[in-house]
């Protein structure tokens, strides 16, 4: 046992959570990364990918689950498997590349061969072998994830088994995928644009719960306020009807449906770009779920929910958070293609370009306060950081556990109840 | 043999963009471009603008939108701008069309902001030819690392 492993062991996580607060260490702890790449991601469900970006038999891509590398691949019998992208022999890397298609995944170094299935399909020199090796051929395929899902396209993975059933871990967050495939005449999305890929010098779950922060708009995104184009909705004001919940499960929102609907006004979330200039793509949604249904899904909009542990839906994008280590993290994003959208999908597109990503008018200031709060860490008082905002403001409801105040940590409080609850299972 | 000799007026105009670029010189930068400008950072060499999303993707009106954010000072993440210099170096004439010439460089780019970062790729640049003198019409900075995940690139690179 490593001396870090032993330290871990002896780390009371309850303890640094708090209802109102958590302390610093969580973010800053090499020992309390090790712990949570195990409890969080591998013993976890989590978001692998999305089925639009493997149409094809023999389609794969290469994603990590926390810090191992694994490639999703679709076989030719069509199925999605997520395969541990290392050879059964000597564990060289089978696959470097970003993504690909092969029928056949093949080890350089000494020609081993696997279906891309997983199974072993060629052994060179196999007479090298002994009977014991001709034995247990049939257990050396690649390691695969436990069990794969697959949820409005969205790609899960369970890596080692443990992690209970998909329907107990997805609970609530069907719904915000719903919202977002409604916003398709033909009820799909699609990732084809690629993804943008942003470094930064912080903690993953400070970039999720920054996702998800209703109350910093205002200043850290003043320049875009002042220089740009105003704010979707008016964060200055108390009248605002944005609500702040946290679904269950670590997933949470922030919901802006009910503040379009006040103002009953289309597109309020995309640029309040006109109908005129998305003809096809209105007059395909109302050919699909009829005029009134349309006008509904145009003004309550994409949902902006962040499903735990490692999926961002960011309204038009996706986000997918890679953590690298305790003090370095990727945040992917890649623009959400409507299926059957025509028109909407080159403007987003574009606005992905504008907000989103390492130069994005939004987010390259997101990762600038996300890098601040990883230094800021370094000081080592206090010791806590509160989260304790809105905390009296919230009300259980069908949806959640809700607040009306946008500016509530509900969302961060959230993921820390969640966080807690799979952290100390083995603890307690 | 192809001439690839870059003048000496568009060397010397394409090191003043450089210049204007490391020393954030904003309104200086933006007086270059032509109206029908695009200034790109693609997530990859063959790129499709119109499939494959981009870093950045500015035509004329967004390069200007993102240099006035920047001079609000409240750009966070060039508050304080970064502090850089660049080389351009193996700078070619790649083709022509009309008055607009094609160049290619490469370049590295040292930015020191929360420590020094390199940058370094290749630009591909197209240039134009007017009463009023030369324009910069479109400008490409292919990454070598485009495909890996990159640091926050709010300066201008």
């Amino acid at each position: 046992m490593t001396a870090q492993m032993d330290r871990a062991s002896s780390i009371d996580i309850a303890s640094l959570i708090q209802h109102d607060r958590i302390h610093g260490s969580l973010y800053t702890d090499p020992a309390i990364f090790d712990l949570e790449m195990t409890a969080l991601f591998e013993n976890a469900w989590v978001f692998v990918g999305h089925d639009s970006e493997i149409p094809e038999k023999g389609d794969y891509l290469t994603r990590r689950i926390g810090r191992q590398p694994v490639i999703v691949a679709r076989g030719k019998d069509e199925v999605v498997r997520v395969l541990l992208n290392r050879c059964t022999h000597r564990a060289n890397m089978l696959c470097r590349a970003d993504s690909g298609n092969a029928a056949l995944f093949r080890c350089p170094y000494h020609g081993w061969t696997y279906a891309n299935d997983g199974r072993l399909q060629g052994v060179p020199f196999r007479e090298g072998y002994d009977q014991e090796m001709a034995e247990m051929r049939s257990e050396l395929g690649m390691a695969q994830a436990h069990q794969v899902e697959i949820y409005g396209g969205f790609i899960f993975a369970n890596l080692y088994g443990n992690a209970g059933s998909f329907d107990d871990y997805i609970g609530r967050a069907k719904g915000p995928i719903d919202r977002l495939l409604s916003l398709s005449p033909e009820g799909r999305i699609e990732l084809r644009g690629g993804w943008m890929k942003h470094r930064s010098a912080a903690n993953w779950k400070i970039v999720n719960e920054s996702q998800v922060d209703g109350y910093h708009p205002l200043f850290t995104h003043e320049s875009v306020y002042k220089a740009i184009m105003p704010a979707k909705v008016d964060y200055a004001s108390d009248e605002l009807l944005v609500a702040t919940r946290d679904l269950g499960g670590g997933h949470n929102e922030v919901d802006y449906s009910r503040e379009y609907q006040a103002q009953d006004a289309e597109f309020i979330w995309f640029k309040r770009t006109p109908r005129e200039k998305m003809a096809k793509y209105v007059a395909a949604m109302e050919a699909a779920v009829g005029a009134d249904e349309t006008h509904k899904r145009f003004v309550d909009g994409p949902p902006h929910t962040f499903i735990w542990p490692n999926l961002f839906l960011a309204e038009m994008h996706v986000i997918m958070v890679e953590p690298v280590a305790a003090n370095e993290s990727i945040q992917y994003t890649a623009p959400i293609h409507i299926a059957g959208g025509e028109e909407i999908n080159a403007r987003i597109l574009r606005n992905a370009e504008g907000a989103m990503g390492p130069a994005g008018f939004l987010i390259a200031d997101d990762g600038e306060m996300g890098e601040r709060n990883q230094a800021g860490l370094a000081a080592k008082q206090p010791e806590w950081a509160l989260l304790s905002r809105g905390f009296s403001s919230e009300v259980q409801e069908d949806k959640g556990l809700t607040s009306y105040d946008r500016t509530s940590e509900t969302t961060q409080r959230a993921m820390w109840v969640h966080y807690k609850e799979l952290m100390t299972e083995d603890q307690a | 043999m192809t001439n690839t000799h870059v003048p000496d007026d568009i060397a010397a105009f394409l090191y003043l963009e450089a210049r204007y670029a490391d020393e954030s010189r904003y309104d200086d930068w933006e007086s270059l471009w032509a109206d029908d400008a695009i200034y790109w950072l693609p997530t990859k060499d063959d790129s499709d603008p119109s499939v494959d999303v981009s870093y950045i993707y500015d035509n004329r009106s967004r390069i200007h939108s993102r240099l006035a954010q920047l001079k609000t000072g409240r750009r966070y993440s060039q508050s304080p701008p970064s502090k850089m210099r660049r080389m351009l170096s193996n700078l070619e004439v790649l083709g022509e069309q009309g008055d607009d010439v094609n160049i290619g460089a490469n370049f590295v780019l040292y930015e020191h902001r929360n420590g020094t970062h390199v940058w370094a790729g290749r630009y591909l640049y197209t240039v134009r030819r007017t009463a009023d003198g030369l324009q910069l019409v479109k400008k490409t900075a292919l990454l070598v690392n485009n495909e890996d995940a990159i640091r926050t690139v709010a300066f201008i690179i």
